[in-house]
């Protein structure tokens, strides 16, 4: 006797949801929203949902509510977002890792005490989405603004969300050296493998061959290098640290996602370590992928050369350092 | 100083704060203190090192602060996040290293974030030498980063003014919620010379305010960006700006007049470490009987142009205005704007670390006089 609300205002017709529902119970509407998308409606009846809640798991949009009974909501949207709704294209993943990030400061209860930073990227206008306190950082320099921050008031629960070209790029001294003095901060790195943002230029995470904007021959790697690999560069560092990397593409990667990125939070908590997630993310536009076309990029093409898991812990208390 | 425990007042039975013998960069470490600043950012670079290096020292005395960042582009946004967070923060460099905090100035300043920047100038352009210039005042005045902002810039030309302008920058960086700038050159930075604290102890922290980010708990959550797509509302945001630097210019302006203040047949404009050499010389000239004074600007930014315009106009009619700078023509821009045309001013600049004598600057005026 499950139920969903989806709201058809919010949704950008990525079709995510459709693929997740494992009865095949949300279909495309024939009609577009006010916005001008195609968007999802629910196809059955109430007594065929189990309220198993992957459709609005995998949503990037905050589009879906789900029950399990009239009385057991199974899904419910985050208090850590504002009601905006995100200018990110059509299953476009930043919105399940905002979504993700302020559900974690929800239940850990620190929305009252966190200070995010927004990157210079797709997610410049983070600090619209996230409903606490929010800088918007200059290009590559989140992990510095954070680490005065931190130091200023150790109190706030402080992080830095940052898009590759930001943080592999322009940014790669200050994420190394924040991570090297093992600040206590923690820092979301969105692996989208391009810059999304000034459209699809070549990134340090573009994969071998892969075409861009300035790679239209696909990335060259005798002449710009390989993939940077900055969670296993960051892991490589004696400083003790947290250091994961998972995927928002599905909602079984957006489910382990959300444990890595709480035991993140949990960590600079407790004034453990420093931690970072990496997450592969997609960017259907700039790959120019449909949305279910780019989740399966990151499955075959993405996760051979970015593995996901957790590459690092902190040594245990008491346990070898 | 090889200690660095604060120097306290335990010679407070004779009532006055004493007097302690203190290089430059020092004091104005110690002053920073003393202005309730308890968080450095900042990344080594001669002549203003031991700025850092006294206050990794003192700073956990005091409970603060002192991390060395990995660049000066790390260091800028380091004060970024903590002025951002609302505490009192200072940073400290030279020239090539004032270039690099460029792009975090313009920032800081569009977020309206409150914080205070030592630049010890040395010789330029490029790496340069290490040796004392004033050479970074079209840089310090007129802009380091892009778009329409300022920074205050107060220039010291003693030890004891350098402490005394650390606590004024303090002040104003919170007043006008902008950054502002010490900005002396490693003369002033290395000397060593009697200097008194006025404030006792570390002073208090930032004010209680509506904009720092604190965490949300129990308000309405706060944002600090300098995003503005919407044209209209950036135009805003820079009128505000504006507004602001206007309210400096009209406040904020000071400034010496040096000499034979009663009646000079000849202007020097000069300020910082030049300044005092102009003295020396000026000193010298009054001896001989010539009638010489000196305007020194001390805020740089807001320049003191009326001031100065009125200092030029208690000349006669055929005396002389003389900038001295060491720099190749500089701080003449701002001379020039207060003459506003009405009198030709002349030039004497060194550069690359070639600091002018006071004979040598004597010799030059009594030139200019046709005293020679
Ligand atoms: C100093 C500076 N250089 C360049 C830019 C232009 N710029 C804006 S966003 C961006 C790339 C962002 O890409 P990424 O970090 O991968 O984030 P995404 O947009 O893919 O989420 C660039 C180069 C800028 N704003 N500032």
């Amino acid at each position: 006797m499950g139920s969903v609300a989806i709201d058809d205002v919010r949704c950008k017709g990525c079709g995510r949801c459709i693929v997740e529902c494992p009865r095949d119970l949300i279909g495309y509407s024939n009609e577009l929203n006010e916005r001008g998308y195609q968007y999802v409606v629910f196809k059955g009846e109430p007594e065929d949902c189990s309220g198993c809640a992957l459709c609005a798991i995998a949503c990037p949009d905050e589009g879906i509510e789900v029950w399990r009974r009239p009385d057991a909501q199974t899904f419910v949207t985050t208090t850590g977002l504002t009601e905006r709704m995100t200018h990110y294209c059509p299953g476009c993943t930043h919105g399940v890792v905002h979504r993700i990030t302020a559900e974690v400061l929800e239940e850990l209860g620190l929305l009252g005490r966190a200070v995010g930073i927004a990157p210079v990227g797709c997610s410049v206008l983070a600090y619209e989405y996230f409903a606490f306190d929010m800088f918007e950082a200059a290009h590559g320099r989140a992990p510095a603004v954070a680490t005065g921050a931190k130091r200023a008031r150790p109190e706030c629960i402080v992080f830095a969300y940052q898009g590759d070209g930001d943080l592999a790029s322009i940014g790669g001294n200050e994420i190394l050296h924040a991570a090297n003095r093992g600040e206590k901060i923690t820092v979301i790195f969105i692996n989208n493998a391009v810059y999304g943002m000034t459209g699809g230029q070549m990134a340090p995470t573009t994969l071998p061959g892969q075409v861009t904007t300035t790679s239209p021959f696909g990335r060259d790697v005798a002449d710009t290098g390989r993939p940077l690999r900055v969670s296993e560069l960051l892991a490589s560092l004696g400083t003790p640290a947290f250091i994961a990397r998972g995927a928002a593409h599905d909602s079984k990667s957006a489910i382990k996602l959300k444990q890595y990125i709480k035991r993140a939070f949990e960590y600079q908590r407790d004034g453990t370590c420093f931690s970072f997630v990496e997450v592969l993310s997609t960017c259907p536009t700039n790959w120019g992928l449909s949305p279910n076309e780019a989740t399966r990029w990151v499955e075959e093409s993405m996760k051979p050369c970015y593995p996901v898991g957790v590459l690092k812990e902190p040594p245990s208390e008491g346990g070898e350092t | 100083m090889t200690t660095t425990t604060a120097p306290t007042t335990s010679e407070a039975s004779t009532g006055a704060p004493p007097k302690l013998l203190m290089k430059g960069n020092e004091a104005l470490a110690e002053a920073a203190i003393r202005a309730g600043c308890l968080h450095f950012f900042g990344y080594p670079i001669t002549p203003q090192t031991e700025v850092p290096e006294y206050l990794v020292k003192r700073l956990p005395e005091v409970g603060g602060v002192f991390v060395q960042a990995e660049s000066e582009v790390a260091a800028v946004n380091m004060v970024f996040g903590a002025a951002g967070v609302g505490v009192k923060c200072l940073t400290s460099s030279s020239s090539p290293g004032i270039s690099l905090m460029a792009e975090g100035m313009s920032y800081i300043a569009a977020c309206e974030l409150p914080c205070v920047f030592i630049n010890i100038m040395r010789a330029g352009p490029g790496l340069g030498g290490i040796l004392p210039a004033q050479s970074d005042y079209h840089q310090a005045t007129r802009g380091h980063g892009h778009g329409d902002y300022q920074v205050l810039v107060l220039a010291p030309s003693s030890v004891q003014e350098a402490a005394d302008l650390m606590l004024l920058a303090f002040e104003l960086a919170e007043k006008y919620r902008n950054p502002v700038m010490v900005c002396a050159d490693g003369m002033i930075g290395q000397m060593m010379e009697p200097v008194v604290f006025h404030a006792e102890g570390a002073g208090p922290p930032m004010a209680d305010n509506d904009w720092a980010l604190t965490g949300c708990e129990g308000r309405e959550r706060r944002i600090v960006n300098s995003l503005y797509l919407a044209p209209e509302e950036l135009h805003a945001h820079n009128l505000a700006l504006k507004e602001k630097y206007d309210r400096a210019a009209r406040d904020e302006p000071r400034w010496e007049l040096y000499g034979a203040t009663e009646g000079y047949d000849l202007l020097v404009v000069s300020f910082g470490t030049m300044a005092r050499i102009v003295k020396s010389a000026i000193d010298e000239l009054t001896d001989e009987g010539l009638r010489v004074a000196l305007f020194r600007p001390i805020t740089l930014n807001p320049f003191p142009y009326a001031a100065c315009r009125d200092a030029m106009d208690a000349l006669p009619r055929d005396g002389k205005v003389l900038d001295v700078e060491m720099s190749m023509g500089q701080l003449i821009t701002d001379v020039k704007l207060a003459a506003a045309g009405s009198r030709e001013i002349a030039f004497m600049g060194t550069a690359g670390g070639v600091v002018p004598t006071p004979d040598e600057v004597a010799a030059r005026i009594r030139e200019e006089l046709g005293a020679g």
